[in-house]
C-alpha cells in the first residue's frame, strides 16, 4: 500500500483533487475483475477501486453461524440409525428431508436454497471440527477465528489474508450489519465496520460538515493508531458511501430480500460487491444458534425451522440479487462449535463439536456433502459430539487457494498444511 | 483465555509501527502522541472520568471541595447521597416496582418492563449523583449478564437489577452470586431452570464457571463442567408463580468435586444446601478472585493491566472475604491507576451519556419519551444498556470497539444532541449558555472557553489550530457576537470538539 495522500485512500483523492492516475489504472484493472456486472455505478466505480495490485479473486462472504450451529439439524445424517436414537423429540424425520441421498438431506426449511443445492452452487461439508475442544462459545469462536493454534500470533485469518495480498482498498474487508468488527480481522489490514450504507455518512449541513470532515482528518491523523485508523477510513469512505447511496439500492433480477437483519446484512453485501469498491472479504453475523431448550419440531414455529427458514430466505434472495455475478462470490458458514448428538431433558441440544459448514458461490462443486464422515455409533464420537474429520481450515484453505488466489497459506494458516476436499473449482 | 483478553492482547499486537503505514498517517507524528496527550494529568480529573459516567461543572466543583479522598468516600457510601432529582424522574417507570407475581398478574408475556429497565439504567447513569455505584451497576449487570430485553425474563428482569445487581453492587460477591444464580431471571436465562438429575442442561453449569467465577483458565475439566450443571440441579422456577423454587426431586444425588470443592450430597432435600455450599466456594476461589480483580482493573485502569496490580487486588478481595468496596479502595490507591491516564476508551453508550452530561441536557418535563429516544439511539450505536445479546457482557477494551461505523455513530449523535434534532423532548439549555455570560474578545478565546466547558481542559495547540481553520479564524480574531459560528452553526462547532480524540477518552 502506497500513502501519498493524507489518509491514503483512492476516496480521499476523488473527494478532493479528482482521480489520479494510480488510482485509475487499479480501478480500471478491478473494473475488469467485475466486467460481468452492469449498473448505474459502472462510472463511477472507475474513482473508488483499489490502488495497487487487482484483487481478481472471488469475494468471500464469511456468514459467522454465532452460538453454536447445529449442523446434525441442517444437513441431517438420516442414514445413521444412531441420529434418530440420540433425538427421540427432536430429530428431523426422513420423510420430511430434501434432496435426501444415502446418508444426507436437507432440513426442509431450506427449500428456498433447494435450487441451487440442484443447480450445483450450494453444497456442504460434514464432520468439520477445529482443534479447540473446550466446547466454550468464547475460547472455540476465538481460536477459530485466530487459526493459528499452537502459537502466540494475536491477529485474525481473514487480516493475515488480507496481508498476504497486500494493497486493497478501504473497502477491501468489510463487517456488515454490525459496528464492531470480527475477531478474524484483527491485525494489520485495514476493514470497514457498517451497520448498513445508507446511515454512513454525517448529518447535516453539507458544506459545513465537508469542513468537519476535513477538521476530522488533520486533528486524527495526528492520534495514536487505535484512534487514527477508524477516523483516517471514516472520512475516507464517506464520498464511496455517498455515491453506493445515489445508486440506490433495488436488488436486480426480481430478488425480493424478506424483512431480516441477515437479509439486509447480505443485500448490503451485495450492493458493495456491485459497485465494484474493492470489496475481497465481507463478513457478517448470523447468531442466535444457542439452542439449549426447545430446538422444535421441523415445521413452522419450531425454533431451528424458523431459524433454517429465516436463513435460507436471506441467502436465497441474496443469490438471486447477484444473479451471473455469483460465479465471483463464495460464501462459507462457520459456527464455533456443532452441538451434541444427544438431545438434552429440555428439547434442546448442549454444546458440542463437529458441525456442517455450507457453502455456496458459482465455484462451489455443490449438491453433495463433502468430508469423511465419522459415523455416530458411540465408538465414534468426541465426547458424546460428532467428531472432527476435516479440519476448518482444510475448507477454508481450499477456497482461498482455488478462489481467491492466494498462493502459499503458511502465514494464514501457519503450520497447516491443508488436505484437498474438492468442495471448490478451481476459478478460471 | 476470554475473549476480553484476547482483545485486549491484540490491542498491543497492533502496534503503530504497523498500522500506520497502511494509511499513510506519518509515523512521526504517531511516535510523540500517546493517548495520555491529550488528557489533563489532574489526578483529580482523572478520577472523575474513570469513577463516573463523565464530568460536568458541578461534579468538579463538588470534587474539588471534597477532595479526591472525600469524594471517593461519598460515592462509596451511595445511600448518603442526596438523589432526589434523579430518584423523582424514576417515579415515572412505575413498572419497575412491581414484584415478579405484578407482572406475571398485569403484563404476560409483555416486554414493556424490560425495556423500562434499561431506559431506567440509562437515565441513572445520566443523571444520578451516585455516578461510581452506577458504574459499578454496569460493570456487575456485564459480569452476569441476562440480556434485557430477551425470552422468558419478561416478568424478572427488572427484578434481577433491583434485587441482585443494586442491592450487592458495592456489598460482597459471594452474596452476589449467590443471589444471582437462584433468581428466577438467572436461571430462566442459562436454562437451569429445566435442569434435571438424568437430563441436565449444561449451560448454567458451564457459564457459572467460565463466566461469573473461575473462568477458564482455572482449568476445569469437562467432568467438573458436567458436574457442576448437576450440583445446581433441583434450583429451578415455579412455573406457576415465576419464583425460586428448589425441587429436592429433581436433584442429582451423589458424591460431588470440583476444583478442590467436594460435597457427599447424599440427599435430595440437602442439594440446596450443598449447591449454596458450591456456589460461595467457587466465590472465595482464588481464580474468581483474579477474575474479577482483572476485569475491575481493565474496567477503571487500563485494557492490559499488569499481573501484579491483578494479583495484588485478588489478594485484597480474599481477604476482605469477596467484599468489593476494599477492591476499589485499592484500585484507585494503586500506583498503576494514577499513572494509566489517557489509557482508557469511552465506549459508545459511555460517550453518549458523556455527552448527555457535558451538555447539560435534562429529562423531559413530563414522561419518559425523550430517554426513550436515547435508548434507542445507544441501541443503534451498538450499545444500548443491558442489551449485549450473548452470554458474557458488553466488551470493555478499546480494540472491540474501534471501527469506522462506530465514530460515524458517535459524531453524529454529538450533532443530533448539541443542535436539538433529537430527541426533541428532552430540555435543553441554550448553547450559547455554554460560553461565559461575556464572551471571550478573541475566537482563541472562544475555542478555549468552549474545551474548557465541554471537555474540563484545553486543546493542544494543534487542535486548536484545527478547530479555529474550521471556523476560519484566527487566534487573534476579534469576535462579533452574531457571528454565525455563535448562532446557526454553533452546534456544529460544539459537536466537533465532541468528536475530538478527547471526549472519546476515559
Amino acid at each position: 500500500m502506497t500513502s501519498e495522500s493524507s489518509c491514503g485512500c483512492p476516496d480521499h483523492e476523488a473527494k478532493t483533487g479528482g482521480v489520479s492516475r494510480r488510482t485509475f489504472l487499479g480501478a480500471a484493472a478491478a473494473a475488469g475483475a467485475l466486467a460481468g456486472l452492469s449498473g448505474p455505478l459502472m462510472s463511477s466505480r472507475l474513482a473508488f477501486a483499489a490502488t495497487g495490485a487487482p484483487y481478481t479473486g472471488d469475494v468471500l462472504v464469511v456468514l459467522s453461524m454465532r452460538g453454536g450451529f447445529d449442523g446434525l439439524s441442517a444437513i441431517v445424517p438420516a442414514g445413521d440409525p444412531a441420529y434418530y436414537a440420540a433425538r427421540p423429540n427432536i430429530a428431523v424425520p426422513a420423510a420430511a428431508l430434501l434432496a435426501r441421498d444415502a446418508m444426507f438431506g436437507l432440513h426442509p426449511a431450506l427449500a428456498p436454497l433447494l435450487p441451487y443445492w440442484l443447480d450445483g452452487t450450494f453444497g456442504a461439508v460434514h464432520a468439520v471440527g477445529q482443534t479447540d475442544a473446550t466446547r466454550s462459545h468464547f475460547s472455540s469462536l476465538e481460536e477459530m477465528e485466530r487459526a493459528a493454534p499452537g502459537t502466540s500470533l494475536r491477529t485474525g485469518w481473514l487480516d493475515r489474508t488480507l496481508g498476504v495480498r497486500g494493497g486493497g482498498s478501504t473497502f477491501q474487508a468489510a463487517v456488515v450489519g454490525n459496528s464492531m468488527i470480527s475477531q478474524s480481522l484483527i491485525g494489520p489490514a485495514r476493514e470497514i465496520a457498517l451497520q448498513d450504507i445508507d446511515s454512513f455518512g454525517l448529518d447535516g449541513d453539507p458544506t459545513v460538515n465537508a469542513r468537519r470532515a476535513r477538521a476530522l482528518q488533520t486533528a486524527y491523523a495526528a492520534a495514536p493508531a487505535r484512534m487514527a485508523v477508524p477516523a483516517a477510513t471514516a472520512v475516507g469512505a464517506l464520498a464511496t458511501t455517498a455515491a453506493i447511496k445515489a445508486g440506490g439500492d433495488a436488488p436486480a433480477n426480481g430478488s425480493v430480500y424478506p424483512a431480516t437483519p441477515l437479509a439486509k446484512a447480505l443485500r448490503e453485501v451485495s450492493r458493495l460487491i456491485k459497485a465494484g469498491v474493492g470489496l475481497q472479504v465481507a463478513c457478517v453475523d448470523y447468531d442466535d444458534w444457542d439452542m439449549h431448550v426447545g430446538l422444535g419440531k421441523p415445521v413452522a414455529g419450531g425454533a431451528m425451522n424458523d431459524h433454517l427458514a429465516d436463513f435460507a430466505g436471506a441467502m436465497a434472495s441474496f443469490a438471486r440479487d447477484l444473479g451471473p455475478a455469483m460465479s465471483s462470490v463464495t460464501v462459507v458458514t462457520l459456527s464455533e462449535f456443532g452441538r451434541r448428538l444427544a438431545e438434552n431433558g429440555s428439547g434442546g441440544t448442549d454444546h458440542g463439536h463437529g458441525n456442517a459448514v455450507l457453502l455456496f458461490g458459482g465455484g462451489v462443486v455443490g449438491g453433495t456433502v463433502h468430508g469423511p464422515w465419522p459415523g455416530l455409533a458411540p465408538a465414534d464420537l468426541d465426547n458424546g459430539d460428532l467428531s472432527g474429520m476435516t479440519d476448518y481450515r482444510d475448507v477454508l484453505g481450499e477456497i482461498l487457494q482455488k478462489r481467491c488466489r492466494i498462493g502459499s497459506l503458511s502465514q494464514v494458516f501457519p503450520g497447516f498444511t491443508p488436505t484437498p476436499l474438492g468442495a471448490v473449482r478451481i476459478r478460471p | 483465555m476470554t475473549r476480553r483478553r484476547l482483545l485486549g492482547a491484540a490491542a498491543t499486537g497492533v502496534t503503530a509501527a504497523a498500522v500506520l503505514p497502511m494509511i499513510g498517517v506519518t509515523p512521526a507524528a504517531a511516535a510523540t502522541t500517546t493517548t495520555a496527550t491529550y488528557l489533563t494529568a489532574d489526578p483529580l480529573l482523572h478520577l472523575l472520568r474513570r469513577a463516573t459516567y463523565g464530568t460536568t461543572p458541578a461534579l468538579i466543583a463538588e470534587a474539588t471541595k471534597l477532595g479526591a479522598a472525600g469524594w471517593l468516600n461519598q460515592q462509596l457510601a451511595p445511600a448518603l447521597i442526596d438523589d432526589r432529582a434523579c430518584d423523582a424522574y424514576l417515579a415515572r417507570y412505575p413498572n419497575l416496582t412491581k414484584s415478579i407475581a405484578d407482572v406475571r398478574a398485569t403484563d404476560s408475556g409483555n416486554w414493556d418492563v424490560m425495556f423500562d429497565t434499561g431506559r431506567a439504567t440509562l437515565a441513572r447513569a445520566t443523571w444520578s449523583r451516585r455516578q461510581l455505584f452506577e458504574v459499578m451497576v454496569d460493570f456487575w449487570s456485564n459480569h452476569l449478564n441476562i440480556t434485557c430485553p430477551s425470552d422468558n425474563v419478561w416478568d424478572s428482569r427488572h427484578r434481577f437489577d433491583a434485587d441482585v445487581i443494586r442491592v450487592h453492587a458495592l456489598g460482597n460477591f459471594s452474596d452476589m452470586l449467590v443471589a444471582s444464580s437462584l433468581h428466577p431471571a438467572m436461571l430462566h436465562f442459562l436454562n437451569n431452570n429445566v435442569s434435571r438429575k438424568g437430563s441436565p442442561n449444561e449451560n448454567f453449569g458451564r457459564e457459572l464457571l467460565e463466566l461469573h467465577t473461575v473462568g477458564v483458565e482455572a482449568g476445569y475439566t469437562e467432568t467438573e463442567m458436567r458436574t457442576s450443571a448437576l450440583v445446581m440441579t433441583g434450583c429451578t422456577v415455579d412455573q406457576a408463580t415465576g419464583a425460586f423454587v428448589y425441587k429436592p426431586r429433581w436433584h442429582y444425588t451423589g458424591p460431588v468435586s470440583v476444583l478442590g470443592w467436594s460435597a457427599a450430597n447424599a440427599t435430595a432435600e440437602g442439594g440446596y444446601v450443598v449447591a449454596v455450599s458450591y456456589l460461595r466456594y467457587l466465590a472465595g476461589h482464588p481464580s474468581t478472585a483474579r477474575h474479577i480483580a482483572e476485569k475491575l482493573a481493565i474496567r477503571f485502569v487500563s485494557d492490559q493491566p499488569s499481573a501484579a496490580l491483578i494479583d495484588s487486588l485478588a489478594g485484597v478481595y480474599l481477604r476482605n472475604g469477596t467484599a468489593i468496596v476494599p477492591v476499589l479502595r485499592a484500585l484507585f490507591a494503586s500506583a498503576e491507576f494514577r499513572a494509566s491516564i489517557g489509557a482508557k476508551v469511552r465506549r459508545p453508550y459511555e460517550d453518549m451519556v458523556a455527552t448527555l452530561r457535558t451538555l447539560d441536557i435534562r429529562p423531559d418535563v413530563s414522561g419518559t419519551a425523550g430517554v426513550q429516544g436515547l435508548y434507542w439511539m445507544s441501541s443503534d450505536m451498538g450499545q444500548a444498556p443491558l442489551a449485549w445479546h450473548v452470554v458474557d457482557g458488553y466488551p470493555d477494551v478499546a480494540l472491540a470497539w474501534q471501527s469506522a461505523s462506530g465514530l460515524l455513530s458517535r459524531w453524529n449523535n454529538h450533532m443530533m444532541l448539541a443542535a436539538a434534532w433529537w430527541p426533541r423532548t428532552l430540555v435543553r439549555r441554550p448553547l450559547r449558555t455554554l460560553l461565559p455570560a461575556v464572551l471571550p474578545l478573541t475566537w482563541g478565546g472562544i475555542v478555549d472557553a468552549l474545551a474548557t466547558r465541554l471537555l474540563s481542559q484545553r486543546l493542544t495547540a494543534a487542535d486548536r489550530a484545527v478547530v479555529l481553520a474550521f471556523v476560519g479564524k484566527t487566534s487573534t480574531g476579534v469576535v462579533s457576537a452574531n457571528d454565525q459560528w455563535l448562532t446557526w452553526k454553533l452546534p456544529y462547532l460544539v459537536a466537533l470538539l465532541l468528536d475530538l480524540p478527547y471526549h472519546g477518552l476515559r
